[in-house]
């Protein structure tokens, strides 16, 4: 970066050439488009890095910089297609927005499990979240049946009385 | 994909001229200075220098007008160099405004307790109250402009902010140089009028800003 604030070109083509790795992964991972607009905004911020380059201070990480300008394309991205939405794209929109709200469910189900005991929360991911019987799960935690009755028993009990705020 | 990645590398670094020291500063500052260029032949011109002005300057009121405004133009010039930034933030800046204000607010203070109270409206109202903020506000409208151009460049990413900030340092320096032209004296004066076209100017910045900054 230094060096292209200088005038060195073949050091600036370095310092873009490596940061399209990042910007790339930084808007993959952050968006659900495809990937001609994910090169689109790549681009867009490879421009900006070049031609605005003399915003960055030397005395400032070059990371918070960067990021900065790639989120701010991103937002910008996200307001001009907003604004043009077509109606063919809503159910890409509406699967997407399902997913989201599934993952985030599956993320709460998780921080709730991991507060009861092991053996609890390994016998309600076998029998009620992945759907295995209780004989399968019996045998592939190596306790009885009754044993996983009772552990997804309490085990629910507990979550129950946890989510009523008790 | 239209370009290929390497090719738009290529071609980008073909122009690669080395960026000068404090490149933010000086971009802001070039325009600032044409914009108060603009400022300054507009009073000069259209409102006429104060024709007591060689008095008022041998006079405090003059330099604690300037002063103030001064410290708010130098204030929101840093606070703007800050939001030109992509990662900057520019809050601490805008605590710092506060001391001028509330150093005017107490020579008010102090300047009201000095006459009988049946003169505080005349202070506060003088003789110009009524035009007052909206010559400020017109005056900011070159500097806003000139900035307007030093953003171009420049690489703000909250842009409200950033419009408000910009609409700040144009309100404060136009009423720097809207002092050469209006004879009022009073502290409360300044304080109430030069104050709501300098807020007026911020505002405008802030409202126009998301549209007329994005890049």
């Amino acid at each position: 970066m230094i060096g292209g604030l200088n005038g060195d070109a073949a050091s600036q083509a370095r310092l873009l050439r490596a940061i399209v790795p990042i910007v790339t992964a930084f808007y993959r991972r952050r968006m659900q488009h495809g990937q001609s607009d994910i090169d689109d905004l790549v681009q867009e911020t490879l421009i900006a890095v070049h031609t605005r380059r003399a915003t960055y201070d030397p005395e400032r990480p070059f990371g918070g910089w960067l990021f900065a300008i790639a989120r701010y394309k991103m937002i910008d991205h996200f307001r001009k297609s907003g604004r043009t939405c077509t109606i063919e794209g809503l159910e890409d929109i509406l699967v997407a927005e399902g997913f989201e709200d599934s993952s985030g469910a599956r993320m709460d189900i998780d921080r709730l499990l991991d507060d009861l005991p092991t053996k609890q929360s390994d016998a309600i991911r076998a029998t009620r979240i992945e759907g295995l019987s209780t004989a399968e799960a019996a045998a592939r935690q190596n306790i009885g049946e009754s044993d996983i009755k009772v552990s997804v028993h309490r085990g629910l009990k507990a979550l129950a009385a946890r989510i009523r705020g008790e | 994909m239209t370009v290929n990645t390497d090719q738009l590398i290529e071609a980008l670094v073909r122009d690669t001229p080395p960026v000068p020291r404090r490149a933010v500063g000086r971009r802001l500052v070039a325009g600032i200075a044409a914009g108060a260029l603009g400022t300054f032949l507009l009073v000069a011109l259209w409102l006429g220098f104060n024709p007591d002005l060689a008095t008022a300057i041998r006079h405090y009121s003059f330099w604690m007008k300037w002063g103030y405004t001064l410290s708010l133009g130098a204030c929101a010039v840093a606070a703007t160099a800050r939001l030109a930034r992509p990662d900057g933030d520019a809050a601490g800046w805008l605590w710092v405004m506060a001391l001028p204000v509330l150093a005017l607010a107490a020579i008010g203070v102090f300047e009201m307790s000095h006459v009988p109270s049946a003169q505080w409206l005349a202070m506060w109202l003088g003789q110009s109250w009524s035009i007052c903020s909206a010559r400020v506000f017109l005056l900011s409208l070159p500097i806003f402009g000139g900035l307007l151009w030093s953003f171009r460049s420049l690489a703000p990413t909250r842009l409200r902010a950033a419009g408000a900030t910009a609409g700040l340092t144009a309100g404060a320096w136009a009423a720097t140089l809207y002092c050469l032209h209006c004879p009022e004296v009073s502290a409360i004066f300044v304080l109430t009028w030069y104050t709501l076209g300098i807020g007026m100017a911020a505002s405008v910045g802030a409202f126009v800003g998301p549209r007329l900054l994005r890049w």
